[in-house]
């Protein structure tokens, strides 16, 4: 999603939220709730936890929002924090990424459907694997960025993306 | 050409990097030699297009009622909580200047609850100086500083309620000793990111 906010504005609108304009933040809220939400139901298992992460995640940007250095993109910022709430729920659920990357345990290795749209490929992915997919190829983060926002490696972040476009490729190539 | 760059194909890591702009030198020329791998990450390019180009959601429902009520209570909920540390600070000085007393397990307490309470102060004077709301936290920081900050005010809403522990003088050396753990993890988060950013 495209920074809908000038860093001007921004800049302004932080300087009032910062000094109490509650106007001001939910300015923000309207300019990036559709954004955060889709990351997060991008990033989480159902629509309900994409909603939770939408509110914690404006919740913690009402708390932290003077903690913006105002040199860089607001969006940037607020995504980081949606991104880093999504991610939380992995930790809290106590995910294991050895959970995940067994297809014979979750199912999904032998049963798969011959023809997947890329809507319902993406949906089959493993949560983190389908995480590291999209915070690098379209939110645009680096190998090191999604593997400190994971508490992972950036080796690990690397071959996730690997097998997923393998799969992908499985999935996909009845429906090219 | 090399033969070495065509004894075998570009693995999908080595495809993703060339996508990436990241290619080696052997990926590089195995790709100006390999119409396969060409074509491969032709595709590797074309799904991340795909990718970039799905819907966005719209939430279902305004959340912003919520989180406003929500921020707000947080908010009046912040000051309180200052105004209780002014207070905390001001029993504090009553206890370090109050007439010598006979050396009792009250005593011996009130001397815990001393430490306590001077180990969250020299904890708040670091982490003001540490000037943690003039430093940008990543995301996963600031999660982390925000969830102590916010179990550092329920500690201190308990603590500016003397029924809680007005009957247990112990459980009052406890709550000042939990908020100094809460304090020093605080300041660690905002440490580690000082040096990291080599501030």
């Amino acid at each position: 999603m495209a920074d809908t906010i000038s860093l001007a504005e921004a800049r302004s609108l932080v300087a009032r939220a910062q000094a109490g304009d509650f106007g001001a933040l939910e300015h923000l809220y309207r300019a990036y709730a559709a954004g955060v939400y889709t990351l997060a139901r991008r990033l989480t298992k159902t629509a309900e936890d994409a909603e939770d992460v939408l509110q914690e995640t404006f919740l913690e940007v009402c708390r932290s929002i003077g903690r913006w250095r105002g040199d860089g993109s607001l969006w940037g910022w607020v995504r980081t924090i949606a991104a880093s709430k999504a991610l939380m729920r992995y930790r809290r659920e106590k995910v294991r990424a050895a959970d995940e990357l067994d297809e014979t345990a979750s199912g999904r290795g032998d049963d798969v459907p011959l023809r997947l749209d890329l809507e319902a490929a993406l949906e089959r992915l493993p949560e983190r694997t389908r995480a590291v997919v999209w915070l690098h190829d379209v939110e645009g983060y680096t190998h090191e960025e999604i593997a400190e926002m994971m508490g992972m490696t950036a080796s690990f972040s690397k071959s996730q993306l690997a097998r997923a476009h393998q799969k992908l490729r499985r999935w996909l190539e009845a429906t090219a | 050409m090399d033969a070495a760059a065509v004894d075998r194909h570009a693995s999908t890591d080595e495809l993703l990097a060339a996508r990436d702009g990241a290619a080696t030198a052997w990926t590089q020329a195995h790709l100006s030699a390999c119409r396969a791998c060409s074509a491969e990450l032709f595709r590797l390019d074309q799904v991340r297009a795909r990718l970039r180009g799905l819907p966005a959601f719209a939430p279902p429902r305004d959340r912003w009622t919520a989180i406003a009520r929500q921020a707000q209570a947080e908010r009046r909920s912040r000051r309180w909580h200052a105004a209780i540390g002014v207070a905390a600070a001001a029993v504090l000085a009553a206890v370090v200047f109050a007439a010598v007393r006979p050396a009792t397990d009250a005593a011996a307490e009130q001397a815990a609850l001393e430490r306590a309470m001077t180990r969250n102060r020299a904890l708040e004077q670091t982490l003001r100086v540490l000037e943690p709301e003039r430093r940008a936290l990543s995301g996963e920081a600031a999660s982390v500083a925000a969830e102590l900050e916010s179990r550092v005010s329920r500690l201190d809403v308990q603590l500016g309620e003397p029924d809680m522990w007005r009957g247990d003088p112990s459980r009052r050396i406890e709550l000042w000793r939990e908020r100094a753990g809460l304090m020093g993890a605080l300041v660690d988060v905002h440490v580690t990111r000082a040096a990291a950013a080599g501030l």
